[in-house]
């Protein structure tokens, strides 16, 4: 840690002088992120090559460990390794089960392979293949639509979801339509009447709410803005409330029918 | 202008000489009312103060006594930038004000909000998520960075007295977590959820640094607790940090914390099994680090559920006998009530309604449905990711016996993805996406695990506001549309309200000097304290 005052950064040669702080500590070296080598995509691929030449019987096809060799990339050596700082002498240690023969050049490729596997587990929590959520029934999906679900008392395949999966970007946006819809892509808003202590109620469309204060725009565009002190009724309408409801009925395979349904309607 | 300034310092350094004295370990086990001298205000955890200047009969005279911004520039380094987001407690020792983002500590003068010295740390990496705050015991301030270290800080200057290494940056660990002081020990937690890694707490010596001992949060290799996973190499790599705040007992001399997820994360496929003693309340003797006893609240957690939310302590009476008790509104939106000598569970129940479950077992421990576990093609599940409670500190009032949970009942799909779906899974190989959300405020009485009062936040999908209960029957909680509030506490009626900046970061803290009643609490950047004064002829 270094201490600063910045707000008496003026007065930082009289503090030094009555030994009221002392300058910046020094560091020492220490490993990190910040010297964590950059991952170079071409010496990877190469590094791959090597690998899939020397490590690959013992070591996985992922680099996660075989039965004749651990998982490399929950290897402190392998972690901690900078371009080959590391790696190199595990591997000359163990030179009966390693290969002699890597140049060095080669154990520098081998690190950024190794190196690009352990970030890519690392970020894995972001998917890198499309999500498949068709695994459903449209026609059950259909009879929900219909019936228990009650969804075609607001919606009509041949109405507002004509032409619905042109609209859409893939299946796995439908599914977080469905479950989660908003307001953005419609024309209905959340609506709202607050009747005031004294004078007429106001309505309009909600521009904001919580427990305290409650604003709207009515329908001349004005803005409407209220305390909510006792006496003061507010009455929300929102499109959106059967949907939330609905959360709580849904079963997953309900779900996965409707999806397959409404990607069904061209 | 220059000797003026000169001379403004040399009377200011001789108030902070005067201010900033020695914190003794007695100050720590009776918190004078003129302090906040840990995260949790004490080693209970509850968060409640005896202070009464301010109650629920004048709480509306409650004014602002001083505001004050931290500005932090430049980048962190390695685990980039550090947002000016106070996510900590302030601690507050000899009218000194500490308070922290990560990389940096502020002293203030607590009466008002002026910077006596700032500290910065040159950080080498780590993910800097958000900090938690200090410990202070002698003449020291304990605090962990992101890049790893915990570092022992002059309190009159801010000056380094010496730091050590916690964690190992090349296996993703970081640090975040306030540091706690148990007699002469400084313990301290740590995080990492990026690569699969045993999570683990460990004590120092507050003198020199050493490590005193380090406590994993997995079982030891054949003990039935390692059952609990398919492999050693599995339960080696199986998660479990300890980034929430500790608690402690005097009398059982017992430390208390929760345990964070088993990793991989989401993808659990290939570790099967409870994972012990990830997703659990445990109790650890303080000199020895030896383990006490464990209730596990997420047996299996697949869905990044840290049982990381502090376990709170209190004595209470259930069925008519005196008990001490442990309480904690776990982030899967489960309220456990245990006897915290023994761990043995007392009663178990939803405080937001879930999805994931398909009863109890005959501990007590919720069985997950494996029908809600993330799913190739989604499973919809609730809570969320973010769960029923996060990090945002409750709160327990011993005057009402109410149990103070800012709640939110949230909604989102968790997906199993393919590029971690093969024979061994790591990292996280799936997580959850979208939502729906509502936040609320509960009281929640112990004995019955029900709430007795429930407030919805109107216009909040969630919020990250901590909580505070005081003996002048007041709870105070934030909203996600800037409103920092006062409640009734029996009743939860709210009786005050203040409009900031931004909306609560932190957990608001109390404390009284000259007179003054002073309540501080954070949105963003900015601390606010707001202030009351003692009628004429009252302390």
């Amino acid at each position: 840690m270094t201490a600063m005052r910045p707000h008496h950064r003026g007065l930082l040669a009289f503090i030094i002088a009555v030994g009221g702080l002392l300058p910046p500590a020094l560091l020492r070296a220490q490993g990190g992120p910040a010297d964590r080598q950059k991952v170079d995509p071409a010496a990877a691929a190469r590094g791959r090559t090597v690998y899939a030449a020397h490590c690959i019987n013992c070591h996985g096809s992922s680099a996660k460990g075989g039965p004749n060799g651990p998982d490399l990339i929950r290897s402190t050596a392998a972690l901690r390794d900078r371009l080959g700082s590391h790696i190199g002498p595990a591997m000359r240690a163990a030179a009966g089960s390693h290969p002699a023969t890597l140049t060095a050049e080669q154990i520098v490729d081998l690190s950024q392979f190794l190196r690009e596997r352990v970030e890519a587990v690392a970020r894995n929590r972001t998917p890198t293949a499309p999500i498949d959520v068709l695994t459903g029934d449209p026609e059950a999906g259909r009879t929900y639509f219909f019936g228990a679900g009650r969804c075609s008392t607001c919606h009509s395949p041949t109405g507002d979801f004509a032409g619905l999966r042109s609209r859409t970007p893939d299946a796995l946006t439908l599914q977080q339509r469905f479950l989660f819809p908003t307001l953005t892509r419609s024309e209905k808003r959340v609506e709202v009447t607050v009747t005031p202590l004294s004078g007429a109620p106001v309505s309009g469309t909600l521009v904001r709410v919580d427990n305290f204060r409650v604003s709207l725009r009515d329908a001349s565009g004005d803005y409407r803005a209220f305390s909510r002190v006792p006496g003061v009724k507010v009455e929300i309408r929102d499109p959106l409330t059967a949907h939330r409801d609905l959360l709580d009925e849904y079963t997953d395979d309900a779900i996965h029918d409707v999806v397959a349904y409404l990607w069904s309607l061209k | 202008m220059r000797i003026a300034a000169a001379l403004l310092l040399v009377v200011l350094v001789a108030i902070h000489a005067d201010a900033q004295g020695v914190v003794a370990p007695s100050a720590l086990t009776q918190p004078a009312t003129d302090s906040w001298p840990m995260y949790n205000g004490d080693y209970s955890g509850r968060r409640f103060s005896p202070l009464m200047i301010v109650n629920s009969s004048n709480v509306q005279s409650l004014s602002l006594g001083w505001t004050h911004r931290i500005t932090a520039e430049g980048p962190a380094g390695g685990g980039g930038s550090t947002s000016a987001v106070i996510k900590g407690t302030p601690v507050v020792v000899n009218g000194v004000l500490y308070v922290t983002i990560p990389d940096h500590v502020w002293a203030l003068d607590a009466r008002s909000g002026r910077e006596l010295w700032h500290a910065t740390w040159p950080s080498r990496g780590g993910w800097h998520i958000g900090n938690r705050g200090v410990a202070v015991l002698g003449t020291s301030v304990y605090v962990s960075t992101p890049d790893c270290h915990l570092l022992a800080l002059d309190n009159r200057t801010g000056k380094e007295k010496w730091r050590t290494e916690i964690c190992d940056l090349d296996q993703f660990y970081y640090a975040s977590a306030a540091p706690l002081i148990v007699k002469n020990h400084v313990i301290v937690g740590v995080s990492g959820d990026d690569l699969d890694i045993p999570g683990y707490i460990e004590s120092h010596d507050p003198e020199t640094g050493a490590m005193q001992w380090r406590w994993y949060t997995h079982p030891e290799p054949g003990t039935p607790e390692a059952k609990t996973w398919p492999s050693i190499e599995a339960m080696r790599h199986g998660g479990g940090m300890t980034w929430g705040s500790t608690t402690y007992d005097p009398e059982l001399n017992l430390i208390y914390f929760g345990t964070g997820n088993p990793q991989p994360v989401i993808n659990g496929r290939k570790r099967q099994g409870d994972n012990l003693y990830t997703e659990s309340s445990v109790a650890l003797n303080p000199d020895t680090g030896k383990l006490a006893w464990y209730f596990q609240s997420s047996p299996h957690d697949t869905h990044d559920w840290d049982a990381t939310q502090t376990p709170v302590l209190f004595d209470g009476t259930i069925d008519g006998e005196p008990r001490k008790l442990l309480a904690q509104a776990a982030r899967n939106g489960w309220f456990f009530v245990l006897d915290r000598q023994t761990g043995r569970n007392i009663s178990s129940t939803e405080y937001v309604k879930t999805n994931w479950t398909s009863g109890l077992d005959a501990k007590g421990q919720p069985i997950p449905n494996p029908r809600k576990e993330p799913q190739v093609d989604g499973a919809l599940v609730s809570p969320n990711q973010a769960g029923g409670q996060n990090w945002p500190p409750p709160s327990f009032s011993p005057e009402t016996g109410l149990f103070y949970v800012n709640a939110t009942r949230a909604f989102s799909v968790y997906y199993l993805y393919e590029n971690e779906n093969d024979d061994k899974p790591q990292g996280w190989g799936g997580n959850d996406r979208g939502g729906w959300s509502e936040a609320m405020l509960l009281g929640l009485d112990y004995q019955t695990g029900k709430a007795r009062w429930r407030f919805s936040w109107e216009g909040s999908p969630t919020t990250r506001s901590g909580l505070l209960s005081t003996a002048g029957n007041l709870l105070f909680a934030g909203d996600s549309a800037n409103n920092f509030v006062a409640f009734d506490a029996a009743q939860g009626v709210p009786l005050w309200r203040a409009g900031l900046h931004a909306s609560i970061t932190n957990g608001p803290i109390t404390y009284q000097l000259d007179g003054i009643q002073y309540i501080v609490v954070a949105a963003n950047d900015t601390l606010y304290a707001f202030a009351a004064t003692a009628p004429a002829g009252q302390p």
